[in-house]
This record gives structure tokens, sequence and C-alpha cells, in this order.
């Protein structure tokens, strides 16, 4: 009884094996479409968006400027006339309008290097940040307070008061020596005494200029079947 | 009669065939984002061969350096291996259903010189217009048409449009 | 998310390995359909065996509407496949001259390979043919070179070409190749049945 009924169904089995193949095929036309995400997932993005790992602190900058650090881009998203006037070590500028030139992305996306975005605030330097992120790019970072405390803490820092623990008069002479670093005259170097307390030279001793080789993205291998 | 040899010409249903090279096929793309192939192994025989006995006319050869990797061996590639692969599968396979045997088949009307001959001009003509295209039947036609390439379309296309033509002149090899 | 090698999953040592395994499946069910006998094979030319298009077109849906579920439900990104480049003149041209050699010798490479290797003389004379014409093409690189080079439209699908919506295309080729089937069956009805082992 079962062998016969399977007997007819194994008659049909081409019809059947059809019908499920337009099943099939007639789903995916019919299946609602849904936009694809490009780069992160919304999830991973927010997780990294609440963390503070991005932020790196004017100070450890400085110091990695001073001592040459090769492993990271600076890399200034404000528009290109504040970045003539001044910008921080010898970064490069990529404003954020031109965030997704070919140019730009070839220097973004990438697997070698630290990226740090400044701008004058945080602003704008979060939402390279942001827009880079979501595109999957990897190693990206945001200069703490930007341009506004680089100069407040590294070029201008304030002389701690002596009631101020030990630690903050060390991080002064740090400051101080970063700055001095950086191109900015205190009186004490000169023998006649400035009565200004420190000029801000507006051209830099041109440190430099880091040569960055960004390697293209290897590609899936695009080798033939044949 | 006995099942044994009943068992050597009966091959599976061509659908389930089908079906499971299908799957296969989801599955390199799954792994190796790159379909399957069978032409590029044997060229880089050729390769291999050419560029052992006379390194410097491989060299200088347009063709030839394009495949000669710097650092390894021209025969470490992807597709020699799966080669080596098919030839397995296809022995375990004949093993199984108990075809191997060294024969050649043939037409009852050709001698097996014709045969031959002809197996040899096919091959000829089938490496060349494998290289022209970039692709056989498996490199160009199934893992071309799986992700709907516009060139393994027109190699399909073309293959068989100029076999059923030419089909005309070789049906005594056949029928 | 797929495919693993090109996105790191699976390290790349493992690529010699899983290029045999994939290699042995690949052998056992060309050899298992028949695609070792080379009467099988061009029996699609004359009408007694369709085996060769049954098998192909079966697996070509298959694949097709697998991936395309696969990339709608999240497990492969179809955009990072490799396609084949498109070539128009060489695509045509190199088609057409293995069309003749498909119906000269009855084999195309992978099925070559598994003829071979159960010991079929034919194939190993088509396998040194197909090794003297990719010899041959090799040598006179320079004067196939712009046919080879030539009209090269990009790594483009049919989408990039045509237009279409893929999921439709997918759709209408499956109603094509079930009614190649049908019409398949329905020629080998009529055709001389051929014996061969």
């Amino acid at each position: 009884m079962v062998n016969r009924k399977l007997a007819k169904v194994s008659t049909f089995r081409y019809k059947i094996l059809a019908t499920v193949f337009i099943v099939l095929a007639g789903g995916l036309v019919l299946l609602p479409k849904h936009e694809k995400h490009e780069g992160i997932k919304p999830e991973l993005l927010l997780a990294n968006l609440i963390s503070t790992e991005r932020y790196i602190s004017t100070d450890i900058l400085a110091d990695k400027i001073i001592n040459n650090d090769p492993s990271f881009i600076l890399i200034d998203v404000r528009n290109e006339e504040s970045y003539s006037n001044f910008t921080i070590g010898d970064a490069l500028n990529i404003p954020l309008e031109k965030f997704l030139d070919e140019v730009s992305i070839n220097y973004l996306d990438q697997n070698q290097y630290d990226i740090i975005f400044i701008s004058n605030d945080n602003f704008y330097a979060e939402q390279a940040w942001m827009l880079g992120s979501r595109l999957g790019f990897k190693n990206l970072h945001v200069l703490e307070g930007g341009i506004n405390k680089w100069f407040n803490t590294i070029i201008n820092p304030k002389k701690p008061t002596e009631t101020m623990p030990e630690e903050q008069f060390v991080l002064y002479s740090n400051r101080k020596a970063a700055s001095m670093f950086f191109g900015v005259a205190y009186p004490e170097q000169f023998k006649p005494a400035k009565k200004d307390k420190a000029i801000v030279k507006t051209k830099q001793p041109a440190p430099p200029k880091k040569v960055i080789k960004v390697k293209k993205k290897k590609k899936a291998p695009a080798e033939g079947g044949c | 009669m006995n099942i044994e040899k009943n068992n050597r010409t009966v091959y599976w249903n061509p659908y389930f065939g089908g079906f499971l090279l299908g799957i296969l096929i989801i599955l390199t793309f799954y792994i190796t984002g790159r379909g399957l192939g069978a032409t590029g192994a044997l060229k880089s025989g050729v390769v291999a061969v050419v560029d052992a006995v006379a390194p410097t006319h491989a060299a200088n050869n347009a063709y030839y350096s394009k495949f000669i990797p710097e650092e390894k061996s021209v025969l470490d590639s992807w597709l020699v291996f799966e080669a080596i692969g098919v030839i397995l599968g296809a022995i375990i396979s004949g093993g199984l259903s108990g075809r191997i045997a060294w024969k050649i088949q043939r037409s009852p009307k050709i001698t097996n010189r014709r045969r031959l001959i002809f197996a040899i001009g096919g091959g000829i003509l089938f490496g060349l217009g494998a290289q022209i295209a970039r692709g056989c039947t498996s490199g160009a036609g199934l893992s071309g048409m799986s992700v709907l390439s516009t060139g393994g379309f027109i190699t399909v296309i073309s293959i068989f449009g100029a076999g059923y033509l030419a089909a005309y002149f070789f049906r005594k090899n056949w029928i | 998310m797929g495919p693993l090698l090109p996105n790191g999953i699976i390290p790349t040592e493992w690529d010699s390995l899983i290029a045999i395994l994939i290699g042995l499946v690949f052998g056992f069910i060309l050899e298992s359909s028949g695609f070792s006998s080379s009467r099988k094979l061009a029996g699609v030319f004359y009408g007694y065996d369709f085996a060769v298009l049954k098998v192909f077109f079966t697996a070509a849906l298959v694949a097709l509407i697998g991936m395309y579920y696969m990339d709608y439900l999240g497990y492969m990104d179809l955009a990072q496949l490799y396609v084949h480049p498109t070539y128009l003149w060489g695509a045509i041209i190199g088609g057409i001259i293995m069309g003749v050699g498909f119906v000269s010798a009855g084999f195309c490479p992978g099925t070559s390979l598994c003829a071979l290797a159960i010991g079929k003389i034919d194939a190993f004379a088509y396998v040194g043919g197909a090794l003297i014409g990719i010899f041959i093409f090799s040598e006179l690189f320079t004067l196939f070179q712009p046919l080879y080079d030539g009209t090269f439209l990009g790594n483009v699908t049919l989408m990039d070409t045509f237009d279409i919506n893929p999921y439709w295309f997918v759709f209408i080729f499956t109603l094509i190749a079930i009614l190649i089937f049908v019409i398949s069956d329905l020629i080998r009805k009529r055709t001389k049945k051929q014996v061969y082992n």
C-alpha cells in the first residue's frame, strides 16, 4: 500500500521538483527587500560610540609627536583655511566634505596606522570618526578636546598654583617641555627677560614630513576559475 | 549478467548530480569566494614545463610570465590542487562502481585511431578556446553562470551554439 | 559571513587542503553523473542523452537560487564573489572554438580529468591535446593578444549589462531551465537510443 503510494508520487517527482524550484525562485522575487547595511552593524557602532577608547589626550599626542612615533597619522578635518593657519604637527588635511573622495579613502581605509582626527574641538573630529566607523574603517581615534585643548594644555600650559599636588607640577613641566618642542618661547629661555609670558610662533620648526605609504587593501584573489 | 556489470553504466539521476553539484558550487563560493575550474590546472602544467625547460623563454613570453609567481612554484596554485582532487574523486567514484579500466571509448562505427585523433584535435581546440575565453565549461560556464557573469553566459551560449552547429559534421563519430 | 577565505575566517594555510577536498567532491559528482563517458556527453548534441544539459542547468539553478537566499539571509556577500570577467569577443570566439572541440572530442577539461582518472585512453589523448592547445596559444600570444585583451567590459554581471532585477532574472531563468528539461525529454524520446558504456 505504502509502496504503491510511493510509486504514484515518484511518477510525479519531476513535476514536484520543478514546482519546488519555481516556488523557491518565486520566493526570491516576492520576499520583501531590505536595504543592506554597508559597513558595520548599528549595534556595534553604538557600542563603539559609547566607549571612550577612541579618545586620545593631548599629552599622549604630544608625546607621540616628540618621540617621532611612526605608527599614527594625524588627520585635520577642518577646512583648508583653518588648516593652513595652524595645525598640529604634520597633520594631513581632509576636510569633512572631501571625506569620501577616493584619495581620502585610501588614507582612511587601511590597517597600518592609527588615525587621529583633529578639529577645533571634538565636534567635527567626532563626525569624521562616526562616518569612518560606519564604513568599517579601523584604528580611528579622536583628539580629545581638539586643537583648543591642545593650545590650553600643550602650547600654553597653565602654571599650577603652589597648593596643587605634586603630579600637577610634573605634568606642567612635561607640557612646558613639549611646548618648547613645538616652538613656544619662554621668558626664562632668554637672557633679556621678556614681559610676555609665551609667544606662540605661527611658523613651526617643520618636523620632517612623514612619508606615508598607504598599502592598497588586499582584495580577494582575483583569479579565475579556469 | 551479474549485477556488477550492470552497474557500470548506471549513473546518478542527472538532476540529483546537478543538485549536488549546485550545492558544491555554493559551498565553494561560500568558502573561497570563487568558483570551480579545470583548465587553470592544465595551464599551470604547461607553464611549469616550459619554465623548467626554457626559463628565459618563459620569462620573456608575455603570457607565461603572467602566471609565474615570484616566490612559489607555478604548480602551487589553488586550481592545481583542485584538479588533483578531481582526479582522486573520480577514481573513488569509478572504483566504487567498478568503472576503472583501460579502454578507448568510441562509437562502434569508427576506429580507435580515428577516435584518438579527434580526441587530440578536440583537446587542442578546447585548450586554445579556453585560453581565449579565459575559462572552460566549469570556470566560465558553471561558476560564471552562478554569479550571473555576462561573460560566463556568453561563453556558454557560444560553446553550445557552436557545438550544435558543428554536430552535423562530426556525427559519424558518435551516432 | 562568507566568503570565508577572503574574509580571513579560515586562515589561508588551509587553502590547498580545501582545494583538494572541493576537487574531490567535484570529481566524484562528475564521474557519478556519467561525465567520464564521452559518448554520454556528446549525446547532448545528437539528442540521445541530455545528462550534460540537465546536470549543468540544475547545478547552475541550485547554485543561483541558493546563493541568492544566502545573500538575502546575510550568510554571504555576493558582492565579494569573484565574477568572471567579460571580454566580449574573446568569450564569443573562444566559446565557438571550444564548442567545436567539444563535439569533436566529447570532453571538456573537467570531465576529461575524470575520464582520465578511470583509465580512458582517449581522455589521455584529449588532455595531451589540451596541453598542446594551451602551448600553441601561449607561444602565439602576441597574435591572440588583441582578441584576448580586447573589448573588455569589466567583471560585469547580467544586472550591470542589461540593468535587470536579479531576482526576476533568477525566476525567469528557472522557468526557462525547466522548459529546456521538458523539451530535452521530448526530443530524447524521439531519438534512436544509443548503446554505450
